[in-house]
């Protein structure tokens, strides 16, 4: 699991991370610094995910990805220099993310994750999934789960984006809170005299404990009440089950003609009106939108360093972005209250 | 349809053929032009007046550790060369405040994008794209949280719509008769070191107040007071600086003058200590000599921490006393060097300067009793760090973009302000989107013919403090022209150097102004007019010299809520403001009550440097001139200032 306590933060370190250590505080910069992740696919959201992780200082990132770059890539993926000569997504990119950070070791691996061996994830404390086909997610969440491996899964899909996480059954983490002062001390004129201060100075830290469910069960889970992008997830997902790809600007008539008919699918199945979500949502889903990866892979980074930091409230356990309504909620779904 | 991308056609060309301006090239800018590019973004103009310092390093991502010290536009431009060569990119690094960016240069921009942390800057550049007409999404992020809103000139509210709450400032008898926090202790401390190595302020004192009106039983008796130290010399006539120089910067000296013998004076004045728990005063000897195994410092957690980081130690109370002995005679040692009339600017990235605060404001500490605090924490409130991550950034240069693709579609009517939070909100809402509010037709910027009304003592206020304090620092004009509205047309301020050099040492009223005159202001580089109503009023509050009629009073200093709808800092000050509007938000309330208490990571202290009386700092090996030309120092950690 996480080394705690690498004993001292050396003074490249703390000059380094002086800015963020002020804000979440050193014990969680040891956490992030004995962390290992595992991050699957190198598109847009992917690289957003990488870089918000090697700049918070964990001890290693691998990028794991099988794909070749396209030029779509090219357009949403910072990491991956132009005149590179490496056709994989992982390996053209190992270069500019080492470079973010030297101090965490960057790896990179251009196998499958399918192929994979359980064994290999059970050397990360956290996992990431993007591009990962809804059953292939769904496999990988077990294992972590089980090991109480952190899991996290996101994707933008055009102007929407989502994220995941299953932080196990009994996550503990502190939150840091102002200390109440008795006024015995500082005795000034008038009534506040009476009344406990907060002394802005002094803080406690008080543990807590957060429960979350597995994406199975997250996503068999279709109520009425659900989100509009709960149900575009669902869809947008068995597209990629199905096309094995995700729609491609490209192919924009067959595509959007074939995810009206999986909404009709999802919704029917479910007894829902198609109305909940309508027809111009195929207008909004191609491709990957730069400034949604940076959306959601900030947040998404940001959920993976407090998962491994154990500093502050997590999202459960779902974080659904819209980029024209600029909403972002962060939604319980699949879990019993 | 045909798409680019994830684009519709039309705005892929619109996008492409767009000119934008970023300024700034910091935690928000570097995310924001990488962003641009990979949107399709062609022709960008970036510009920052900053270098490279390696606390950046662990958020603006487009500079690595071999980059530190050279210009910050520069290095972003080629970084993102590096996976989008095919962008056209313009790196300033200067000043957006120098007049050779003027309302001409601005009219070139399809829109423009501020990525800054300071009001002066954000203030300047609202202006310029009111007189140009050219569409500003402004943004700023503190910690955790951020937010993004768009300007348009006639259609929403301009930056300077709402009044955004003032720098918090500390009366001088806090600070130097009656501490109750640290803040006041390290205020005092940075004074401390303008007096003795830098520039000496009359707002700046830091001996005793005599003329502390909490301090005298009968008012006679303030004044009996404050006659007796002048005759006495040792109190109010010498300068702190020539003191100390006449001592030779004695240590020893200067440590019982400062914690033992005002500390003594402060004493006699009993009534201060009637309710409040008196100072004890330190003597250099004694202290020096504390045995460490029977020190008794009141500080409890004096034992040294291995696992932390150095800086986070507290020291105990002998160290502190040493530090400060060391400190001194190193600063003293510099000044020297540099000649008979030098000054040294205080910097908190200089160690020694940082010493000197740390030690001076924690022996005050100490014998005020209040917890002294390790240099780590006194760094963050003198050089009023914001704590900053590269995720919030990310978010927010995120929607920037997305607010942008909109104006340039040309549905500007739906465009928001969003906000972004720590915790979701009752309504499970991170990202908190509302709509943007239309032009207060009373605002002072861009009403149509903007006045205001301001209170003061024509027989008092200097023409100077008209020009610094009221209309640069309060009403942000970078170089103001005042004219007299009597008939004549009296000239009292021109911006052409040397001009009217000659009225800044004279009273308003010696030029006819009086209750009820008219001044016209202007700033031609802005292209803004504001009338100012003079009311003369006697009886402001001690240490206030102006009043403008309509502003809220002063009040406690707004502690900053997880909510950001609230109030948001920054960099370093305090930029949105609660909004007063009653849009809706989509179907939501606006305003929408956190749970959670006031954040104590992120410091509510942010305030502007007076940067108008701070001399331009010279070349010198230990103070990195980061800044080419600088009217207001747009930097992130900017000084603490408490107005007298």
């Amino acid at each position: 699991m996480v080394e705690k306590e690498e004993s001292v933060i050396s003074e490249e370190e703390a000059a380094q991370y002086d800015r963020q250590i002020r804000l979440w505080g050193l014990d969680a910069q040891k956490r992030l610094r004995g962390s290992r992740v595992l991050l699957v696919g190198m598109k847009g959201l992917g690289a957003e995910v990488a870089k918000n992780l090697i700049l918070a200082g964990v001890k290693a990132l691998t990028m794991l990805d099988h794909e070749q770059i396209t030029e779509e890539v090219t357009r949403s993926q910072f990491l991956i220099p132009v005149d590179s000569s490496e056709k994989n997504r992982a390996h053209a990119s190992l270069e500019r993310a080492q470079y973010l950070n030297p101090m965490v070791e960057v790896k990179a691996d251009n196998e499958n994750v399918e192929n994979k061996s359980d064994d290999f994830f059970l050397q990360f404390d956290a996992v990431c999934l993007t591009c990962c086909s809804r059953d292939l997610m769904i496999k990988i969440d077990q294992l972590c789960h089980k090991h109480q491996i952190k899991f996290f899964a996101g994707d933008v899909f055009g102007y929407h984006g989502f994220t995941f996480a299953d932080l196990g059954v009994e996550h503990e983490f502190v939150e840091e809170k102002p200390k109440m002062v008795k006024p015995s001390q500082e005795i000034s004129d008038g009534p506040e005299a009476k009344k406990p201060k907060i002394d802005p100075n002094e803080t406690m830290m008080v543990k807590k404990i957060s429960s979350f469910c597995q994406l199975k069960d997250a996503l068999e889970n279709l109520l009425k009440r659900t989100p509009n992008d709960y149900f575009l997830l669902q869809v947008l997902l068995k597209f990629r089950t199905d096309k094995g790809r995700d729609p491609l600007p490209e192919c924009f008539p067959e595509d959007s003609e074939l995810l009206l008919q999986i909404r009709n699918d999802v919704l029917d199945s479910q007894g829902l009106s198609s109305d909940l979500l309508p027809d111009d949502f195929v207008s909004w889903c191609f491709s990957e939108m730069a400034p949604v990866c940076a959306v959601v892979g900030g947040v998404l980074g940001q959920e993976i360093v407090k998962a491994l930091s154990q500093r502050d409230a997590p999202h459960r356990n779902f974080f659904f972005f819209d980029g024209i309504k600029g909403s972002g909620v962060v939604d319980c779904l699949g879990v019993n209250q | 349809m045909a798409l680019v991308g994830s684009l519709r056609k039309e705005l892929a060309e619109a996008v492409a053929s767009s000119r934008v301006l970023v300024v700034g090239a910091g935690g928000i800018g570097c995310e924001l032009l990488k962003n641009l590019v990979l949107s399709g973004f062609v022709h960008i103009d970036v510009i920052d007046l900053d270098t490279i310092d390696v606390s950046n390093l662990n958020r603006q991502f487009l500079f690595q550790k071999k980059h530190v010290g050279k210009s910050k536009a520069q290095i972003a431009k080629e970084s993102v060369l590096k996976f989008c060569p095919k962008a056209s990119i313009t790196a300033y690094h200067d000043s957006i405040m120098n007049p050779d960016y003027n309302v001409e240069f601005f009219r070139n921009f399809t829109l423009v994008m501020n990525a800054l942390d300071n009001r002066a800057a954000r203030n300047h550049v609202n202006r310029m794209c009111l007189a140009a007409d050219i569409p500003l999404i402004e943004s700023g992020t503190a910690g955790y949280l951020g937010q993004v809103t768009v300007i348009k000139k006639g259609v929403t509210e301009c930056y300077e719509c709402q009044p955004k709450p003032t720098q918090k400032t500390f009366p001088g008898c806090t600070i130097r008769n009656t501490p109750s926090e640290p803040i006041h202790c390290i205020v005092w401390a940075k004074y401390l070191f303008n007096q003795l190595f830098g520039e000496e302020d009359a707002d700046q004192e830091v001996s005793p107040d005599t003329a502390d009106p909490e301090a005298a039983w009968e008012p006679e008796e303030a004044a009996a007071r404050a006659g007796a130290s002048n005759k006495d010399g040792d109190i109010k006539r010498v300068s702190t600086k020539d003191w100390a120089k006449s001592t030779g910067y004695d240590t020893v000296k200067l440590f019982n003058k400062l914690f033992k013998d005002d500390i003594k004076y402060l004493l006699t004045m009993d009534k201060l200590w009637r309710k409040r728990k008196a100072p004890v005063p330190l003597d250099w000897n004694e202290v020096y000599n504390i045995d460490f195994l029977n020190a008794e410092s009141c500080d409890s957690k004096a034992e040294f921490t291995v696992v932390g980081l150095k800086d986070q130690q507290i020291l105990d109370l002998k160290s502190c006393a040493v530090l400060f002995a060391k400190s001194v005679e190193t600063l003293r040692a510099r000044l020297a060097e540099k000649g008979e009339k030098a000054e040294l600017v205080w910097d908190k990235d200089d160690p020694p300067s940082m010493d000197f605060v740390t030690a001076a404001a924690n022996l005050r500490m100490h014998i005020f009793s209040m917890n002294m605090k390790s240099k780590f924490d006194v760094k963050s409130m003198a050089g009023n760090i914001i704590p900053a991550i590269a995720t919030t950034n990310a978010v927010i240069a995120g929607l920037i973009v997305l607010e942008a693709l909109k104006i340039l579609s040309g549905t500007v009517e739906q465009c928001k302000t969003v906000f972004l939070n720590k915790q979701p909100n009752p309504r499970k809402k991170l990202l908190v989107p509302c709509a943007l509010d239309p032009p207060n037709p009373n605002c002072y910027v861009c009403a149509s013919r903007p006045e205001v009304t301001v209170k003061m003592n024509v027989n008092k206020v200097l023409v100077q403090t008209l020009q610094d304090k009221i209309l640069k620092e309060k009403f942000g004009m970078v170089a103001p022209d005042v004219q007299i509205e009597d008939g004549k047309g009296t000239i009292l301020i021109s911006s052409e150097e040397g001009e009217t050099e000659g009225n800044n040492r004279k009273c308003l009223v010696e030029f006819g102004i009086r209750n009820g005159s008219r001044l016209q202001s202007d700033d031609f580089l802005q292209d803004y007019t504001l009338l100012v109503n003079i009311v003369h009023c006697e009886d402001l509050e001690k240490d206030i010299e102006f009043e403008v009629v309509g502003d809220a009073p002063e009040k406690a200093p707004q502690k900053l809520t997880e909510d950001p709808e609230k109030n948001i800092a920054n960099g370093s000050d305090d930029g949105a403001q609660p909004s007063t509007s009653k849009a809706q938000e989509q179907d939501d309330v606006l305003i929408v009550d956190s749970d959670e208490e006031p954040s104590s990571a992120v410091s509510d202290i942010n305030m502007e440097d007076r940067t108008q009386k701070r001399k331009l700092e010279q070349e010198d090996d230990h103070i990195r001139a980061k800044r080419m030309r600088v009217e207001q120092p747009a930097d992130q950690d900017d000084d603490i200032i408490a107005l007298d």
